[in-house]
């Protein structure tokens, strides 16, 4: 069996952490599924999803982290105007975070239940916000 | 206050119930892969990029395309939902017979501030006659005009109606009308200098983006092609902060003119006193 679901969230920041856990919970319970997998997915590739732990101090060492490797002032390539938009590309730093990020993660599904450490959490990742953006989550198993 | 002076609503999710309409846009602007955006999202950007107000830019090119891009009535919508944050302006297609009455309508009733006209794509040079009943409505009702000057990136436009030089005529015949020439003219960014200096009357705004990143662009135009000292001591009552939006990337662009070496009162006037006085105030 197999159950994909998807929701839409507002950001409101240029970089930004949401937790999203309390969503993929839900999800995974009215899937119907008992046992297998759940993948998170971001539809976008300016963005993440990534696991880790809930802390304050962790997302500002997270978001740090990432703007030394990709710092907003930078000769990058990927500013420039794109003719398939017909809009300017200003976003590099966001892809590239969402590339270091990735854009998926999984989890075990048991018995009807996410399967997860104590200290994990599912984020969705902004990286280029404020956005609309689409999270899908698919169950799969039996 | 912080204004950005050019801003095209068409993707504004509330005037975009229809996916034809929709599609027509896209088509029309060349611009795609943007979706719709709710008033809440444009708000979230507009306190991202520090903006207070923005103003709000439709086309009407009914002759060429059959239709408005974006209608006065709906400009007057959005103003409507949000007052506090949007400025309308009304569009008109000069060879369209009922445009001076549209534009009649638009600053009697749906009280809109000024009037947008894009040259290139509407092709018609400055003075051409079908020109005139609306230059004479603007002066009527003291409404400023900002035309496209510079390179388009729309279908169907040709740079040639849209250089700076071709609208020093119309500041000299008619100092009373305030004008902008949008996108600082670009490329002959040195042209559009040239006139501000020497008409007061006309403003340009800074809505260009056409390489490189915001702070690579604006610093390159604004210190190079112009030096920041010809906008910081000569022109600085005559600039006003543009974006383009959504073509270009509006909150860089805010953070990147923030980043001239301009003096604060310089920049000030560049956010938003100029654009107060080019209006004939907010209110």
């Amino acid at each position: 069996m197999i159950k994909t679901s998807s929701f839409t969230i507002l950001t409101d920041r240029y970089n930004q952490f949401v937790l999203i856990t309390d969503r993929v919970v839900r999800a995974v319970e009215e899937s119907g599924v008992q046992n297998g997998m759940v993948t998170v997915l971001s539809k976008h590739t300016t963005t993440g999803i990534a696991v880790n732990e809930s802390l304050e101090c962790l997302e500002s060492d997270l978001a740090e982290f990432l703007s030394r490797l990709a710092p907003e002032e930078h000769p990058y390539a990927h500013a420039r105007m794109l003719k398939d938009y017909g809009s300017t590309a200003g976003n590099p730093t966001g892809h590239l975070k969402s590339h270091i990020t990735g854009n998926h993660c999984h989890f075990v599904v048991e018995s009807g239940k996410l399967v997860k450490g104590g200290a994990q959490d599912v984020y969705f990742c902004e990286f280029d916000g404020p956005a609309q953006r689409t999270i899908l989550i698919q169950v799969s198993g039996e | 206050m912080f204004i950005d002076m050019h801003v095209h609503p068409a993707f504004f999710e509330p005037i975009n119930g229809d996916e034809k309409r929709e599609q027509y846009r896209h088509n029309v602007l060349d611009i795609h892969k943007n979706g719709t955006a709710p008033l809440e999202h444009i708000f979230n950007q507009m306190r991202c990029a520090g903006l207070d107000r923005l103003c709000l830019l439709p086309q009407d090119y009914t002759t060429q395309t059959g239709s408005a891009v974006v209608t006065n009535e709906e400009i007057a919508a959005l103003v409507k939902a949000a007052p506090d944050k949007f400025i309308g302006f009304a569009g008109a297609d000069p060879f369209d017979p009922r445009a001076a009455e549209k534009l009649e309508y638009a600053f009697s009733v749906l009280k809109l501030k000024g009037l947008k006209l894009h040259p290139s794509r509407q092709r018609f040079y400055p003075w051409d006659d079908a020109l005139r009943p609306l230059y004479d409505i603007c002066e009527k009702y003291d409404k400023p005009i900002v035309f496209h000057s510079g390179l388009s990136w729309e279908p169907d436009t040709l740079s040639k109606y849209a250089r700076p030089v071709l609208f020093e005529e119309l500041a000299y015949t008619r100092p009373k009308l305030r004008i902008c020439l949008a996108h600082f003219g670009w490329p002959w960014v040195q042209e559009t200098a040239m006139l501000m200096v020497k008409y007061p009357n006309l403003y340009a705004d800074t809505g260009i983006l056409y390489f490189d990143s915001a702070r690579e662009f604006y610093r390159r135009v604004f210190t190079q092609d112009i030096p920041a000292t010809w906008i910081d001591r000569s022109l600085r009552h005559q600039v006003m902060f543009g974006s383009n939006n959504p073509r270009f990337e509006q909150i860089r662009m805010a953070q990147a003119i923030r980043e001239l070496p301009l003096r604060d009162s310089t920049l000030e006037l560049i956010c938003g006193g100029n654009a107060e006085v080019f209006l004939g105030g907010l209110d």
